[in-house]
């Protein structure tokens, strides 16, 4: 259960596992799988105190959300979504724009492949990032219309220069309307605006020909066995196990074929319906026995360990400070630094992240006031009586994820427990200090090499 | 002193907008000084405090953190805000008073304290701890004076008010969590009108609740909705000298305004036809790609209001109201005549056929 936590939303504290598990794994699935089961989450409380979002794209507002949503998988699709579509704010321009398109992708996620392309399509944060309001019937440009082609659906080597031809054209005059957008983080609302400058003539795509508009081109798109086999592979790198960089794909077979082939079959039996694909893929042996086989992605490292320590469950002064920490480990949500958004995997450790990944999570389990940690703190207690060196650690272990270590990280831990002993909290003396000893020993857990993984 | 009788209201003549992002960035709530000066509070890039007045004239700013009086019409830099906050700065305000010195006194959410500021922006003193019992603050927001400038705070999440001198003494206190008559839901604006009477606004509950100056219960009105009378998450509160109430309704992006017995008259929704000073500057120097949008484009949302968080009124019943998200304060003026009981109908006596 745990691993499905982590996976398909940020992880839980030990109180919310532990009602998962009391529901069962298919009940929660069904749940998570269906977020719209859930009243659309409270901002308003957000919105009071962090009225004015950080940078004016709201960045701030989502680590929020991913930290305290009740459907967490509606979320964690945005940020799926996201990495798929990387759109970066900077050249947008236009905060409510890139904050539109992330509420689009929590809106339409877990729906129909054509759905989420049709959005996409008419997303003026889209349309400004990939130039498609300078694609004009006399004067075309082809970023929007290769990318979603090369990017976004068919990958490399499934189509040709002639089929980006066909879908820039289709897609002339697909704009946005602007009040005013001459200056940033001013906050009026832009919407998709269909111009006159579209090319209404014959075009060529995928071997078919016909006076084709974008909606035509999408259809043919999400039709397309290289398209389901990308969306397939892109999910199961996502929430499986990380895959060689998107870009070799075209050379490289997928770590487990037979799954992405499962994957691809549910995903023409439904009509290309991701919500009925995540089913068969959360559902499958492949997917459970790959516990930690990612690394954590900075964004999920964060807010994983800000749900294990119990902070921000109501906006605090600080919840900016969240961002800058992800930005200090290589994600910079909404400000991906390319179209092909971030490399994941092993990609996201080096020197540099890794300092700031142990150092983030060992600074903030790093404080017995914080209701998570309290939380650890008063479980171990509760016990009443001593708690053996072995013990010891591997409760706390359990209780920070669980994680799973190898032996040698184990007998490290077990090593330091034993240097003080069995764990007291009969006297007031003896519980600050099992207190200390206990931060310490969270503090080593969060720094070991396997909390790097999900 | 009481109300008139009735009112006769022709209406509202739209003033002017101010302000822009140079001074007033996501402004929150303002006061009035003496000589025209009228105290902003942001939470943007302008600096916490800006002054200006009706002219739309830049006269500076005060409360960074790490940074002085910022000279009029020059950028803020404000230093890293950061943790413990310095003696002088606000980093969370939230609501702004001036009293009889023209002393200006600000609400910090962040500190859960009230900093003192006089009229030059100098640092005059703070007061407030954060905590739960009597004269502890969680998260202040809404503030007013009494006539005799003691201090009404809005206790935001202790959901309740709380009665303080003006330099900080523990006097009373009203309110509890909960949707009943007297009690709150994380409430923000306040006001005490010209009879003492307070009026609260209740935020999480969506209403207007009317206290005496002892905190006793008289009425409330509103329910959440976008009706006329409804609310979303209202957030200020003002009352004129005859007696209406406005409300900044800020998740349905316009101000409401009441009778005073707490009847639905009419909403704004914002007039801002022209630039104000700051933002007709910043369109002569935009960019080239700006100005080709702007000129494709319609200008008909420039007018409305986006989240208001404020409503003020001055003594010349001049309504202000702080166009949070649009960066400027928008200016209206009232025109109505009170009337005498003699000069008006009586109301309907007889009973009245129909649903209840």
């Amino acid at each position: 259960m745990a691993h499905l936590i982590r996976r398909a939303g940020f992880g839980a504290d030990r109180d919310q596992l532990e009602q998962y598990v009391a529901r069962g794994y298919d009940a929660v699935l069904e749940d998570l799988l269906h977020p719209e089961r859930f009243q659309v989450r409270d901002g308003d409380a957000l919105q009071r105190y962090y009225a004015n979002p950080e940078g004016g794209i709201a960045r701030d507002h989502w680590f929020y959300y991913m930290i305290n949503s009740e459907a967490p998988l509606r979320e964690k699709m945005a940020l799926f979504w996201h990495q798929v579509f990387a759109t970066g704010a900077e050249k947008v321009q236009h905060p409510l724009a890139s904050q539109g398109q992330i509420e689009m992708f929590r809106q339409n996620g877990l729906s129909d492949l054509r759905a989420i392309l049709t959005g996409l399509s008419k997303d003026p944060a889209m349309i400004m990032w990939l130039d498609n309001n300078q694609n004009l019937s006399d004067e075309p440009n082809e970023n929007y219309g290769r990318e979603l082609l090369e990017l976004f659906s068919m990958g490399v080597g499934n189509y040709t220069e002639e089929d980006v031809k066909g879908a820039t054209g289709a897609f002339t005059g697909w704009s946005f309307e602007v009040p005013l957008v001459d200056r940033k983080r001013y906050g009026f609302p832009t919407n998709f605006l269909f111009r006159e400058e579209h090319d209404g003539g014959e075009k060529s795509f995928l071997g078919n020909s016909g006076r084709f508009n974008g909606e035509d081109i999408i259809d043919m798109i999400v039709m397309q066995a290289a398209t389901a086999r990308f969306i397939c592979r892109r999910l199961y790198d996502f929430f499986v196990a990380d895959e060689p960089p998107v870009a070799s794909w075209n050379e490289t077979a997928p770590l487990d074929p037979e799954a992405v082939d499962m994957l691809v079959r549910e995903y023409f039996e439904s009509g290309g319906d991701v919500r009925a694909v995540l089913k068969v893929l959360f559902s499958s042996g492949f997917f459970k026995e790959a516990k930690f086989k990612k690394v954590k992605s900075p964004v999920e490292l964060v807010t994983g360990v800000v749900k294990l320590v119990g902070t921000n469950r109501f906006p605090e002064r600080r919840l900016g400070e969240i961002v800058r920490q992800s930005d200090a480990m290589g994600q910079s949500l909404m400000q991906p630094l390319t179209v092909e958004g971030w490399h994941t995997g092993l990609e996201w450790i080096d020197g540099g992240t890794l300092n700031a990944r142990v150092n983030f999570a060992a600074d903030e389990v790093n404080d017995p006031e914080k209701p998570g940690v309290r939380a650890i703190v008063e479980r171990l207690a509760s016990n009443g009586g001593a708690l053996p060196p072995e013990e010891f650690a591997d409760r706390c272990l359990n209780l920070t994820g669980p994680v799973e270590v190898d032996d040698e990280t184990r007998e490290s831990l077990i090593e330091y427990a034993e240097s003080g002993g069995d764990l007291r909290f009969t006297t007031d003396e003896e519980r600050d200090e099992s207190e200390s000893r206990i931060v310490r020993m969270l503090r080593l857990i969060v720094s070991t090499r396997e909390f790097q993984f999900n | 002193m009481a109300y008139p009788y009735a009112l006769l209201r022709t209406g509202f003549r739209y003033l002017t907008a101010l302000g822009g992002f140079v001074n007033t960035s996501m402004p929150h709530d303002l006061a009035f000084g003496q000589e025209g000066r009228i105290y902003v509070v942001c939470t943007g890039n302008s600096g916490p405090i800006s002054i200006l007045n009706l002219d739309d004239e830049d006269l500076g700013s005060f409360g960074a953190p790490g940074f002085g009086f910022r000279l009029p019409n020059h950028k803020c830099s404000p230093g890293n805000q950061d943790w413990p906050v310095q003696d002088g700065a606000v980093l969370w305000p939230c609501q702004i008073l001036v009293d009889s010195e023209e002393l200006v006194y600000t609400s910090d959410q962040a500190t859960d304290r009230i900093t003192v500021y006089n009229r030059f922006g100098e640092y005059q003193g703070k007061w407030g701890e954060h905590g739960s019992g009597d004269g502890r603050l969680d998260r202040p927001s809404g503030i007013a004076f009494d006539a005799d400038e003691n201090m009404y705070i809005v206790d935001t999440m202790n959901h309740r008010v709380q009665k303080f001198t003006k330099d900080g003494r523990f006097l009373m206190k009203f309110g509890v969590y909960g949707r009943g008559e007297g009690e709150f839901d994380m409430p923000w604006g306040i006001h005490i009108d010209e009879v003492g009477d307070v009026y609260v606004v209740d935020w999480r509950n969506d209403r207007v609740e009317k206290f005496d100056s002892d905190g006793n219960f008289i009425f409330q009105f509103g329910s959440f909705g976008d009706g006329p009378g409804e609310f979303n998450r209202p957030a200020g509160i003002a009352v004129d000298g005859h007696g209406d109430i406005y409300v900044a309704d800020c998740g349905n992006d316009r101000v409401q305004l009441f009778s005073k017995e707490g009847r639905y008259v009419q909403q704004f929704l914002g007039d801002a036809t022209l630039p104000t000073k700051s933002h007709r500057e910043r369109l002569f120097t935009s960019t080239k790609m700006g100005l080709r949008f702007r000129e494709s484009s319609s200008m008909d949302d420039l007018r409305y209001f986006q989240r208001p968080l404020s409503v003020r009124v001055d003594s010349e019943f001049r309504l202000f109201v702080t166009d949070h998200w649009s960066y400027r304060i928008q200016v209206y003026e009232k025109e109505a005549y009170p009337r005498t009981e003699e000069e008006v109908a009586p109301p309907l006596r007889a009973p009245v056929l129909g649903p209840n």
